[in-house]
Formats: C-alpha cells, structure tokens, sequence
C-alpha cells in the first residue's frame, strides 16, 4: 500500500527530474562549450576557414580587376593565408571579450595592412609615371580610396562568424545579460536537481535498486528527448540550407550549428547510455532478489 | 508468492518507462509548438534552401551556369532556300545563369556570349542581360553589359549607324545603333522599360585608375527580327 502511495510522487519527481537534467545540462553545454573561443577555434580549423576566405578574397580581387584595372596579386601578394588565419582569431577574441565584459566601443579587428598599403601605392605610382598620370590630390584620394575599399574587404571576409553585425545590432549586450542570467539559472537548476535527487532517495526509502530504476530512466528519457532531433538535424544536413552562400560565411555558420548540435546529442548519449547502465544494474539486482527469495 | 510479485512488478516498471517518455514526448510538444510557430518564419528564411542540401564547394554556389551552342551564321551566307524565317514566332525564355544569345557587331570586332541575368561569375564569361529586361525578340528595352576591361572594351567607339546582331536559339535580331549614352550609375534611366523595341549596350566608364561611377554605352534601334520557329498559328514568311 505504502509502495502504491509512493509510486506517483515517484513518476512526478522522475518527471521534474527529465526536464531539470535537460535544463541543467544544456546550460552547461552553452555556458562551457557554445560562447567560448576554443569552440570557435576549432571551427577555424575544422573547417578551414583561413583558407576559404584566402580564396573567398582572390575570386573578388580577381573580379574586381575586370572592372578596376588592378591586377588581383597587388592586393594578394600582399597579404597571406596565415594574415587571414590571424584577422579571423583577432575577431574572435574580440567577440569573446564582448560577450563576457562590456570593453568599450567599437569592434576591432586587429590586422596589419603596411604592407598592403605599399603594395597599392606602389602600383598607382608605378601606373602613374607609366602612363603621365599627375599625382594630384584626386589621384591620392582614388590612392586611399582603394586601400580602404581593399582593407574593408578584407576585414568583411576575415569575419566569418559575422561578430561585427552582431556587434552594430548591439547583440552582444543581450548575450552579456543572457549569460549573466544563465550563470543564475544553471545554479538554480543544479540545486533543483539536487532537491529532486533526494527526494528520490527518501521516496525508495533506501531501495537501491529501485532508485536506480527511476534515475536510469529519467536518464534515459531526457537523452531520448534531446539527441533524436539533434540527431534529426545532423543526418538530415539541416543546417546545410543555409541561406548566406558566401563560402567563407556559410561554412563558420553550418560549421558551428553542427559542432554545437553534435556536443549536445553526444552529451546526450552519454547520459542515456548512463541511464541504460542503470537500468540493467536495475534488471539485475531484481533478478538477483528474486533468485534469493 | 515472491516470484508472483516479481512477475507482476516488470509490467509495471515497462509501462512506467514508456508512460513517462510519452508523457514528457508530448508536454514537450506542447511546450514547443508556440515558440517553434514563431521561428518558423525566421528558419525557413534562414534555411531556405532546403531542396539543395549540397553544401557548397567553389564561389559559385547556387548560381548554375548554362552554356548553348547558338548558330552565329549572318543572314547573307544562308543559301536563299533555306532563308524560313517569320516575323512574330515563339521566345524561348532563359534561365537566370544560361547563355542565351550571341552579340555580335563587326565595327568593333566583337563577339560575345550573352547571360541571362547578371553576376561577377557571369560577367567573367561574357555580357549579361539584365533580368529586369525584356527577353530579346519581346517588345520593350533589352539592356545588356559588360566589363569594360573584357567584353566591351571598345564600345565607346561604336558610331550612329553601326549594326549589331543578336543571334539567338529562337531567331535573329538586328539593331541599328542610334544614339551614345553616358550615365551616372546611379542613373536608372536608360535601363528602365520603354514602349520602343530597343537595345541598350553599356559598360563602366574606362578609367585610368580604379572604378568609374560613371557609365557609358549606345542606345539600339530595332531593324530586324527573324524567327526561326512561328508563333503559334501564324505561316507567313518573312
């Protein structure tokens, strides 16, 4: 009679037990995993972005020379792949620092364009006392023109993540605030679970294995909850409809959304294979009681 | 009695399990149908493309292009017995990507394949037609361009007079160049749909250094259209 008191509270408290380790576990995936410059690190390299957007650049340069007259290795021959490599970290950092302190205004993404600068001057000049051209002032505003236009192209490409429109939608405020929540939450749901998790323990009234039992599927649901559409969205290459086509773009975008969605479903798994564990112990204790009695 | 119970008690921890996942399976539904009705919009903005599933390789991603083998022979070396042509007869309309015509103009030395619409990828090939134009052969304003540094690079010495053909899979077209244009990019004017059947040519303002906001071309008269198929009832020849 006491066990069939007991058995609802049980089904409410696994049921509160599924959603909070959900809860628990996506937050700390988010907070240690989705917005920290590792993560974003290991995209770059996973998926090559330095040297798609060395590329992404040369077919602009390239292109633009049909209708500017500037061979494309001006430009190109005065910045490398490493350059880009390095343009891409620095817009990280700076994310990062955004998202977890506000560091003033502006968005900075530091990369070094001497050399590109001379590479520019040197070929209007070149062009210049080839061709008569006077060096006037307009001459040195089209100068400057180009090596602007040359230097915004290169920062646009080098940020692939597309930290600096998030940056001027003023995006990273509300990530900051998000996260602060979320630190508050997460400890909230720890201690939620917590609370629960005894609670579970004083309903088994010391039965082992049924504790096992209710936490093995509790387990074992949440998982079931969360890695079948994670896993929904990977096989099916959801993410690879992605609108933007700009190659250096789209591969940051679909490359982090399928990084992200593969930590949480392999979590996931964990925790159901977590849940399976349990529930065999389970199995297996009640055989063995039933073997005794 | 022990084993009774035992035997009772595994339907129950089964039926608890699959209780409870169906349980959770369907608050979360009902927890995520809002939200997800709300996003909705926003992810099939986002992930449109749901269809291509191809993710993409090279910079020409989403743009398929398409070249035709179009027949470039001029008029006057048709033998006169094979000369069937017809005055109104069936336009095949491209698709944005495909070359659909041949320009050609002998005062400058020219020619060129046609794209229907325009992009950097197709304009390195060679000129394209606008897709806010109409489709050669249709009444109205057919505005072609090309980078100054290629294609047409001697427009500007095209001269009143001059002639240019279009060949297309569907007929041929001639037009008579009429007037020189120069034009502010921002200057919508000249690519703009008009009542006359014309063509317009331009291309960048050829410049010492960088790019030119302005822009130059020729406006095109029409003079001929043959076609090679008629229009749906139609059998007079040309």
């Amino acid at each position: 009679m006491t066990k069939i008191k007991l058995y609802f509270p049980k089904i409410i408290l696994t049921f509160l037990m599924i959603f909070l380790l959900i809860g628990t576990e996506l937050s700390i995936l988010i907070q240690h995993k989705a917005l920290t410059s590792q993560t974003f690190e290991s995209i770059v390299s996973q998926q090559a972005l330095d040297e798609k957007s060395y590329s992404a650049l040369e077919s602009y340069f390239k292109s633009r020379a049909n209708s500017t007259g500037i061979p494309a290795d001006v430009y190109l021959n005065a910045i490398s792949q490493e350059e880009i490599r390095q343009g891409i970290l620095s817009s990280i950092s700076e994310a990062v620092e955004h998202m977890h302190s506000h560091i003033g205004d502006g968005f900075v993404i530091s990369m070094d364009f001497t050399e590109l600068e001379t590479s520019v001057t040197e070929f209007f000049n070149q062009y210049a006392d080839e061709n008569n051209y006077q060096k006037d002032e307009i001459f040195n505003q089209k100068v400057q023109a180009n090596i602007q236009e040359a230097e915004e192209k290169i920062l646009y490409t080098v940020d692939t993540f597309k930290f600096r429109t998030i940056y001027e939608h003023g995006w990273f405020d509300t990530i900051r605030k998000f996260l602060d929540i979320f630190r508050t939450v997460m400890t909230v749901l720890c201690i939620c679970t917590a609370v629960i998790l005894i609670l579970l323990i004083l309903c088994c009234k010391g039965d082992f294995s049924e504790l096992l039992y209710w936490l093995g599927l509790s387990e074992l649901i949440s998982s079931l909850l969360v890695s079948v559409p994670c896993l929904y969205l990977v096989k099916s290459n959801y993410f690879s409809g992605f609108v933007v086509k700009d190659i250096q773009i789209y591969a940051a975008v679909t490359g982090y959304l399928n990084y992200i969605t593969n930590r949480i479903s392999v979590a996931f798994m964990i925790t159901g294979i977590t849940g399976i564990i349990f529930l065999i112990i389970f199995a297996v204790m009640q055989k063995s009681k039933k073997q005794t009695s | 009695m022990a084993d009774k119970k035992q035997k009772t008690a595994l339907p129950v921890w089964i039926l608890t399990g699959l209780f409870l996942l169906i349980l959770c399976i369907a608050v979360s539904i009902a927890l995520l149908i809002r939200p997800y009705e709300k996003a909705q919009t926003y992810l099939n903005i986002v992930f449109m493309d749901q269809n291509m599933k191809i993710a993409p390789s090279s910079g020409l991603e989403g743009l398929v292009i398409k070249e035709n083998q179009i027949e470039t022979t001029p008029v006057s070396d048709i033998p006169e017995a094979e000369q069937k042509f017809y005055d109104t007869g069936e336009i095949i309309r491209p698709v944005f990507g495909e070359q659909y015509a041949v320009l050609q103009c002998d005062a400058i030395s020219l020619s060129v394949p046609v794209y229907w619409g325009s992009s950097a990828e197709l304009l390195e090939r060679g000129a394209c037609q606008a897709s806010s134009s109409v489709v050669i052969g249709e009444k109205g304003n057919s505005v072609i361009d090309a980078h100054v540094n290629t294609f047409f690079a001697d427009l500007n010495q095209l001269e009143n007079g001059n002639l240019i053909t279009l060949y297309t899979s569907y007929g041929i077209f001639e037009y008579q160049v009429s007037e020189k244009i120069q034009f502010l990019n921002t200057d919508k004017k000249y690519v703009l749909p008009t009542d006359d059947d014309r063509l317009t040519l331009y291309t960048c303002e050829a410049q010492v250094l960088g790019t030119s906001d302005n822009r130059t071309g020729v406006i095109c008269n029409l003079i001929s259209r043959k076609f090679y198929n008629p229009a749906e009832g139609e059998t007079d020849h040309d």
